[in-house]
């Protein structure tokens, strides 16, 4: 029994190619409902991303599973997934193990490094779950790739820094305050461009955040969305523990299950017209408005921000911009635009790239450690284990108790306490032969590994075997 | 016990190097830049307790010789920052104060080695210490606001020409740069007035003669220092407070006094040598 992976990505397929076998949740859980009906694989889970979608399998046969995958995938679409077979690619055993690490730490992604990747990992396991097609071993699998791509972040810079504007934006005012808690923000403009930056810079503890809009009723509309801490979702941290996920899934679907509240922050909307009564709270300003001409001027803006104590950022991200370079002359005031943060997210990037062998060698290190895992779960070699840790108390037991026998009675001692474990391991060893001789599936393997943690086989040498 | 002081001397700036490689290590490699470091208050200690140790077995304060105040200056600074990286968990500018705490402490070590050996000469009167402590405080604080002041300007500079280079996100934050220097120069300016405050009624109680007998040049070099910064202190507090001075003006003019100060102390140097 071992674990394949088909899939496509960026790196094998153009998007118009990708798009065809994209599997978007309910999809998803279609295909894995069909297949977990008709048994066609032990084990299956779908991983899909915007930049991939993968199949990773356990299957109960040889057969080639593309043609039943594609054919699934064009059934729960309504769309025939006519897809060039050459260019998905598969892997098996540690290879596919190897795959999946890499997906995870976020070394396959088109941003290296990028994190959003593991929560749409745990998004496809929880599908999985839910429709009972994950089991022993990708239930192992997928709790050991979430830890791997946790490590992987942590020991290196592999997840360092800001890949878009609106991390750039946020990292810059790192650069200037120590913390966000306590500062004014004030946003120029009100389209997507700045809903999407406030939400990564406006956080729980900003003392207020002010929104000025040529139209006001859509500034009201994004102060309310803000102080609301209607933000993107945060992905947990720690990996998903399948009973407890379910059991919080059904607490939050179950009636009187309440979603925890978020936190309210102060914000107001303002005109445009306001700007140089209001700039003297800020101590962060965002702008992007659809403008033509500059919204913040000089001659506007330059007295009022003299007056003001404090340093103060503006972030402008609008094309054409929408400040006065001349602003940025100004002392304590810090202006960037969309270049300098187009700067910060390129200096990212490489340093990314330069920690990629850090990360291949954590890699290397855990597949290792996942196969001889997977190795370990082999029947046979367990009986043998098995005999052997008796055998190991059996030794001890008769150095502590067997000095005080004469020889005669110590041989007969001896000759008791073999029969003794001879007798109490019949069962367990016919049990573990029973399932060798058998195809391997789930359960069993389930059964093998319950067996070695009884009885700690991991931790012992078989004869014969190097240290 | 003389064994002892002389391996202690010896150990202490190798340990404040080990600290400060420490610190250079997150400064170069931007790992570990919001943990405190426990490694700095075991040699804080270590210092604190060699400095007493040395008084008790010389029998007096251990601040009559230059070394010993390099090294109680030494000990200040480690102090100061310690506090400063307590309160505001960010590490980042550790690798530049303690490569100057290692440097002073080096001096007064080879400085140290003599007087510890042959065992020591000079002395100072219990009522010196209340004009000299807060003086060696005064001085370490404003070197402190210096240094602050420094990597302020080199950050503030990166910034505004957009410079996202060696110093992009190695530095502490802007801000907390201004409040460590600003705190600092507060500080310094507390312990000027103390001085000279001390110094006056020091010098009135010994008769209008200084130490040696006479109001010599090293005396003279003293109050115009000391005057000189207090002054200083005193112009970069108002400018900020009455006159809103943009903390970019205030960081410079506390390097400017700083370079002051160390110009006077060289020309002192030179001149009582002569």
């Amino acid at each position: 029994m071992d674990l394949f992976v088909i899939g496509i990505s960026h790196r094998t397929a153009p998007v118009e190619v990708r798009e065809k076998v994209a599997l978007p949740g309910p999809l998803s859980r279609q295909l894995l409902r069909t297949m977990h009906a008709e048994k066609t694989f032990e084990e299956i889970l779908v991983a899909d991303t915007c930049n991939r979608t993968e199949f990773y399998f356990v299957p109960h046969n040889d057969a080639d599973p593309l043609p039943y995958i594609l054919d699934h995938v064009a059934r729960a679409k309504g769309a025939p997934a006519d897809v060039e077979p050459s260019l998905f690619y598969r892997h098996r055993g540690p290879d596919a193990v190897r795959h999946l690490f890499s997906v995870a730490a976020g070394l396959d992604s088109q941003i290296v490094g990028e994190s959003e990747i593991l929560g749409q990992l745990k998004t496809g396991y929880r599908l999985a779950l839910e429709e009972r097609t994950a089991k022993f071993l990708l239930n192992k699998l997928m709790h050991r790739a979430f830890r791997v791509g946790k490590r992987i972040r942590t020991e290196t810079q592999l997840g360092f820094g800001s890949t878009s504007v609106a991390q750039a934006a946020a990292e810059l005012a790192g650069q200037v305050f120590a913390e966000l808690a306590g500062k004014t923000i004030l946003l120029v403009g009100a389209g997507k461009t700045v809903e999407a930056a406030a939400k990564t810079l406006v956080r729980p503890g900003v003392k207020q955040v002010i929104v000025a809009n040529r139209t006001l009723s859509r500034a009201q509309e994004l102060a309310a969305d803000l102080s609301l801490g209607r933000g993107p979702a945060q992905e947990a941290d720690e990996p998903i523990t399948c009973p407890a996920l379910l059991r919080l899934l059904g607490l939050m679907n179950a009636p009187g299950g309440s979603a925890p509240t978020p936190a309210r922050i102060p914000a107001r909307a303002v005109e445009l017209v306001d700007l140089p009564a209001v700039i003297g709270e800020a101590d962060i300003v965002l702008c992007s408005t659809g403008s033509p001409d500059l919204v913040l001027t000089h001659e506007a803006l330059a007295e009022p921000i003299r007056r003001r104590q404090g340093l103060l950022l503006i972030v402008d991200i609008a094309v054409p911009r929408d400040v006065d370079p001349r602003l940025g002359k100004l002392p304590n005031v810090f202006l960037h635009n969309i270049n300098d943060l187009d700067k910060v997210v390129e200096g990212t990037l490489a340093r990314r790239r330069s920690e990629i062998p850090k990360a291949q060698a954590i890699l290397d290190y855990e597949v290792a450690k996942f196969s001889a895992w997977r190795d370990s779960l082999d029947a046979n070699a367990t009986i043998l284990q098995l005999r052997r840790r008796f055998e190991l108390v059996q030794v001890e037991q008769l150095e502590r108790y067997g000095r005080k026998f004469d020889p005669a009675a110590r041989e007969q001692l001896q000759a008791f306490t073999q029969a003794l474990i001879n007798k109490a391991l019949h069962q367990p060893i016919t049990f573990l032969r029973s399932l060798s001789q058998e195809a391997d599936t789930s359960e069993q393997l389930l059964m093998v590994d319950a067996v070695r943690r009884m009885f700690d086989l991991d931790s012992i040498e078989t004869p014969g075997e190097d240290s | 016990m003389a064994t002892l002081l002389t391996f202690v001397n010896w150990l202490l700036p190798l340990a404040y190097l080990a600290v400060a490689a420490d610190y250079a290590a997150t400064f170069i490699l931007r790992t570990r830049t919001h943990v405190r470091n426990p490694a700095l208050a075991g040699v804080i200690v270590l210092h604190a307790a060699f400095l007493t140790a040395w008084g008790l077995h010389a029998g007096v304060l251990p601040l009559g010789e230059i070394h010993e105040i390099l090294s109680l200056i030494a000990l200040s600074s480690a102090i100061l920052y310690a506090v400063i990286e307590f309160t505001s968990r960010d590490r980042r500018a550790g690798v530049f104060i303690l490569l100057l705490v290692f440097l002073i402490q080096y001096t007064a070590s080879v400085q140290l080695a003599g007087p510890i050996a042959r065992g020591r000469a000079a002395a100072i009167d219990e009522s010196g210490g209340l004009h000299v402590i807060p003086a060696i405080f005064a001085y370490t604080a404003i070197a402190f606001a210096a240094v602050c002041s420094v990597l302020y300007l080199a950050g503030q500079r990166a910034l505004k020409r957009h410079s996202f280079g060696v110093l992009f996100d190695r530095l502490p934050p802007l801000d907390l740069l201004g409040t460590m220097s600003w705190h600092a120069l507060l500080t310094g300016f507390l312990l000027t007035t103390i001085t000279m405050i001390t110094g006056a009624l020091l010098f009135r109680h010994m008769g209008g003669h200084a130490r040696g007998g006479a109001f010599d040049v090293k005396v003279t070099a003293k109050i115009v220092t000391g005057s000189i910064a207090w002054a200083a202190c005193l112009t970069a507090i108002l400018g900020k407070t009455l006159f809103h001075w943009p903390l970019r003006r205030v960081c410079q003019f506390i390097v400017g006094t700083f370079v002051v100060i160390l110009a006077l102390f060289a020309a002192s140097w030179i001149l009582t040598a002569a």
